[in-house]
Formats: structure tokens, sequence, C-alpha cells
């Protein structure tokens, strides 16, 4: 019925998608890096209107500053330079960290046939805490589940005197895991206290 | 889903972070190091004269002053334009249309006229809004969600639903797939189009307070 629909989106636009949806755009950073940039520009281009119409300097005097800077060891405290300098490292760090690093979100993709879809880890990882504490009979306070991108992590803590089957456990995590069939498939490792709590 | 220049945001902020590093480095040089420190004694006053020099002769007969000013002052003001671009420039690409007859990709649904449909007077178009409450309606329907949104925004020069389901404690993510890909196929069937669609199931602050559905 739907094959003969005229089709508008591709494989390759919902790979586009996906991967998009999967990492970060750095649009945050990116306002930020503008915004302070323009406010420095900003000053400087008044400096420089002040200079052109022969007015005095308003905020920062550009023949001062040029002059301080052919100076610079001497003209300021060591202590001012070497914390601004460091400033300075620190930030530009940061911004070529952010250029280069992947940014990935905690979000899994999920094959399927119509839509690009993204999962959050939290909502694997609760949908993985429900099916634990109903494998293992124990209450939510009992379980928790970490998801990571390669490994989920699922911490039970037996009712007093009730064992819990740790394998059990696993089976029904790896199940709801194999499903959902996220990409890339973690690694499952069950913890099961060693002391008991009392349930309800 | 949006069009926010990703390639463009990674490239400036590397440039400008490149340029802070070297920026600090250069400061800490002058600190600790005395070799450069030295070498910027030397070299800044030839640096200063070079410039005063560029100053004297950029000056017009009868002029205070260079006109390499105002120069300045036009390279900033194109660099703070450039910028403001920048910013707008994040987070664009939401559209108000669906679909439209007037686009050539239209189906010649009961037309006659042929693709395009231009035997016909007029256009038909299908809002934006139309398909997102279809689906929106639909999905508030379900008690395993606790919020929904759909969006329309423009991938690749086509129209392309975004829609964001926030399943409540619990609700596996592949069941929740699932049925929003048969909604979104049902409305694939009512439209007439198959858009690109991007299902993101989320966890959002209202789903982390609540308590899960006990009678789920």
């Amino acid at each position: 019925m739907t094959t003969d629909l005229p089709d508008r989106s591709t494989p390759s636009s919902t790979a586009r998608l996906v991967r998009r949806e999967l990492h970060s755009s750095r649009a945050a950073a990116s306002v930020v890096t503008a915004a302070l940039l323009i406010v420095g520009c900003l000053v400087l281009l008044f400096e420089a209107v002040l200079q052109a119409v022969g007015d005095e300097p308003f905020l920062l005097d550009l023949d001062a500053a040029a002059a301080w800077l052919g100076a610079l060891p001497d003209g300021v405290p060591a202590s001012l330079l070497g914390a601004g300098s460091v400033l300075l490292l620190v930030i530009g760090l940061l911004l070529v960290l952010l250029a280069v690093l992947p940014g990935r979100q905690a979000r899994y993709a999920i094959p399927n046939g119509r839509a690009a879809v993204v999962v959050d880890a939290e909502v694997v990882a609760s949908s993985l805490a429900r099916r634990a504490r109903i494998a293992a009979g124990v209450g939510p306070e009992q379980v928790l589940v970490t998801v990571g991108r390669t490994l989920v992590r699922v911490q039970v803590r037996p009712t007093s005197g009730i064992p819990v089957d740790a394998e059990a456990v696993r089976a029904a995590v790896a199940d709801d895991l194999r499903r959902s069939s996220v990409d890339p498939e973690p690694r499952i490792a069950v913890v099961v206290a060693d002391s008991g709590v009392i349930g309800q | 889903m949006n069009t926010t220049p990703r390639g463009l945001n990674r490239w400036v902020l590397a440039v400008v972070g490149l340029l802070a590093l070297a920026a600090g480095a250069a400061g800490l040089a002058l600190l600790t190091v005395p070799a450069v420190a030295s070498w910027w004694a030397a070299a800044a006053p030839r640096v200063g004269e070079a410039l005063d020099g560029a100053r004297t002769r950029t000056t017009p007969d009868g002029q205070e002053d260079t006109w390499l000013w105002l120069a300045l002052a036009a390279v900033l003001l194109l660099l703070i334009v450039l910028l403001v671009l920048w910013i707008t420039a994040q987070g664009r690409g939401r559209t108000g249309i669906f679909a439209s007859t007037e686009d050539p990709r239209t189906p010649a649904v009961g037309d006659p006229g042929g693709p395009g449909g231009t035997d016909a007077v007029g256009t038909v178009t299908i809002t934006a809004a139309a398909a997102e409450q279809a689906l929106k309606a639909a999905l508030l329907e379900r008690p395993d969600l606790a919020a929904a949104s759909v969006s329309t925004w423009r991938v690749r020069g086509v129209p392309g639903l975004r829609v964001q389901v926030f399943p409540r404690k619990g609700v596996p993510a592949y069941a929740v797939a699932a049925d929003v890909s048969r909604l979104v196929e049902a409305l694939d069937r009512v439209t007439g189009y198959r858009t690109p669609v991007l299902i993101s199931i989320r966890s959002g602050a209202r789903v982390r307070f609540s308590r899960a559905d006990r009678v789920a």
C-alpha cells in the first residue's frame, strides 16, 4: 500500500538524521563565542571610529594599548600576566577540544524500516530496570541500571532471605536489549549485592 | 534535524581556539623564557616603527590621522556582520508547509492533469500544523507516553517531521518506536507522502520525577 507513494525520504537522509541526532551540534558554544567576539569587535570598532574623526579615546586607547603590548613582560605584574596567559590557554584548549571531539550524546539508534529512530540512554535504562526488577522479583528501589556506550551495569540488592537468580536477570536484560537492537550493542554486567535489604 | 552549520561551527571554534592558545602560549613564553622576552624587546620597536611609517604614509594632506582607521572600522564592521550571521544560522530550518502542489515532487492523486497538476487552477497546500496536529493527537491518546511533540523541518530541501515522545518510566523503547512508526505510516497514507521522519524517544524532567505506571 505504501510502496506506490512518492518517496521523499532516502536511506542516506535517514542515516544523516540519525548521525546528527547522536552528536552535539556545538551550537551553544558557537553562540557564546560569537557573542564574546562581537563585543570585542564593537569596542575596537568604536575606538577606531573615534580615532578616525580625531576624538578622545573612550574605553581603550589604541596607541597606549599597542605600546603596552610592545613592552610586554614589563608594565604588568608577572602574576597577572601569568594568570591571564593561563586563562587564554585554557579557553583555547577548551574550544579546540569542542571542535575536535565527537561530542557523542547519550543516545542509541534503533533500526527501523520507516523512520530514523534515536532513543535516550535513560529511556533504555529505565526499561531494562523494569525487566530486571520483574526477573529478580524485587522492588523498584532495589535495582540500579547504568547504561554506557559499551556496558550495561545492573546492580540488584536482593530482599533478605530470598536469593536472586543473576542468570535470569541477565537473560531478561539481554532479551530487552536484543528487541531494541540498539546500536552499538553493549555488554551486560549483573552485580547482585552480598547483603540483602528488608523488602516491602 | 535543524540546519545548524555543524562543520562551520567546529571550524570556527577550532580557529578561535588556536588563536587563544597561541596568545596564551606567547604570554607564558614572554614571562618564563628570557630569550623570547629579549627577542620581543628587540622586535617590538621595529614593528612599532613600521606601523608608524604606514600611518604617516597613509595620512592624506591636511588630515590629522590615517584613513587606515576607517579601513579598520570597515573590516571590523564586516566581521561583526559575519558573526551575527553565524549566530542566526544556528537552529534554523523549521517550516510551515508540509506539502504543496507547487512542489514538482507532488503526487498526482486524482488529478488528470498529470504530475504537478499543471492543468488545475490554483494549488493545494497541506500546512505543517495539519500533519503535526494529526500525529500529535494520535500520540497523546496513548497512556504509556507522558508527552509528545511534533514539528516540521526542512531536511535536504523537503519537509520532514520530527516526532519527540516522552515515554513513562519503564516503557520499552522498541515498542514505542514500532507503534510510532506505525502511526507515521498511517499519516503517509492520509497525506500521500513518505516524508523523512525522525522519531526521538526522550527522557525529560517530567518523566524523571514521575512514578512508573503501576497498572501498565
